[in-house]
């Protein structure tokens, strides 16, 4: 019997075609937003909502990941938009590998923001990177307001947390502060902002964060 | 998971390939895995591979912030990223992401018996290559 020190990290693979999808992404001048959230907290949803309001200042290409159906596609492709599927065939979270393929599939020089759709899943996704320049998270109202301290790492690693299905917050015993509170204290530098892809409420000014990030990364 | 198989057949291999009893994991208290799964995908996958009649062990390791403001190193009680001395909110996480395969056992006694690596040793080669 003798031991053998192996010392590697299981994500370098990962992040090794993560670095070049960035890169390949930059050459393009595409900046890229990795959407998650657990599912049915309304991804689809929001990307429904927030592309037709920056349609006329930006192409938009979309990457959406699902298990194995294609209805989310087919809800973007509505919107008459480039959109690649990636079926992971069971797999609960998207790779840098997958992410490669579908960028191959698109054609970069037609697209200015790039908005993927993750797994819905609240675990695996935020240990992949894909290449992005940002993370969102959505969490739904109906989730539960415990949620930052249950899943801390998704909230630690995105840049902004929108709450989703505000207009359900009469209804459900979700204390919004609280969670507030504690996804902050899981990530100080979050931005959090409220949103209903039902009523459209905070849409607008989501649209508008992701202007800013795009003038702040690539100028107008 | 595919790829942790990847990286221990490979590294088996470059050590004579004898058959993986243990693979040992440093698994950090706020990386994204969970060990039932991990298990559970491991006694699957397993099959066929060099780590056939292995199994999974598995070692926490604790978070821990250090404080770019001030300097100090404490444990994120509760997941609260404030340093407990200055209450900055500039932390680096210095441990506690890890999702690593730290050793592997390889059990070189089980492929042949005495007379075989005393034989070993005589043709070392042809052996090597069968």
């Amino acid at each position: 019997m003798h031991e053998i020190h192996v010392g590697e990290d299981l994500r370098n693979k990962n992040r090794e075609i993560a670095a070049e999808n960035r890169d390949h992404l930059s050459e393009h001048r595409i900046v890229t937003l990795n959407l998650m959230s657990a599912p049915g907290a309304g991804k689809t949803s929001l990307l429904v909502k927030t592309i037709p309001l920056l349609e006329d200042k930006y192409r938009i290409g979309v990457i959406e990941g699902d298990l194995q159906t294609n209805r989310d596609a087919e809800r973007i492709e509505a919107l008459g938009i480039q959109v690649f599927q990636i079926q992971t065939g069971g797999v609960c979270h998207l790779d840098a590998a997958m992410v490669h393929s579908a960028l191959h599939a698109l054609d970069l020089s037609e697209i200015d923001i790039l908005l993927i759709e993750n797994v819905g899943n609240l675990v695996c996704p935020a240990e992949f990177e894909l290449g992005e320049d940002a993370r969102i998270m959505l969490l739904s109202v109906s989730e539960g307001d415990d949620k930052p301290k249950k899943y801390p790492l998704m909230f630690r690693e995105s840049s902004v947390l929108l709450l989703n299905k505000i207009d359900l917050l009469e209804h459900v015993d979700f204390d919004i502060e609280k969670a507030k509170r504690e996804a902050l204290e899981i990530n100080p530098s979050l931005e959090i902002r409220e949103v209903s892809c039902r009523t459209g409420a905070g849409i607008d000014e989501w649209a508008g964060w992701i202007e800013r990030f795009y003038t702040e990364r690539k100028g107008s | 998971m595919e790829n942790m198989l990847e990286t221990v057949e490979h590294v088996a291999r470059e050590e004579g390939g004898g058959p993986v009893t243990v693979i040992h994991l440093r698994i950090g208290e706020m990386s994204g895995v969970n060990i039932d799964a991990l298990t559970f995908a491991f006694d699957v996958l397993k099959k066929g591979t060099v780590a056939e009649g292995g199994r999974l062990e598995f070692e926490q390791v604790p978070l821990e912030a250090k404080c770019r403001a001030c300097g100090a190193s404490f444990h994120p009680d509760e997941f609260v990223f404030l340093c407990t001395s200055c209450s900055s909110g500039d932390l680096e996480i210095t441990s506690g992401r890890e999702m690593q395969v730290d050793y592997i056992l390889l059990d070189d006694d089980s492929k042949t018996d005495d007379s075989e690596v005393a034989r070993t040793d005589e043709d070392g080669e042809v052996e090597a290559d069968a």
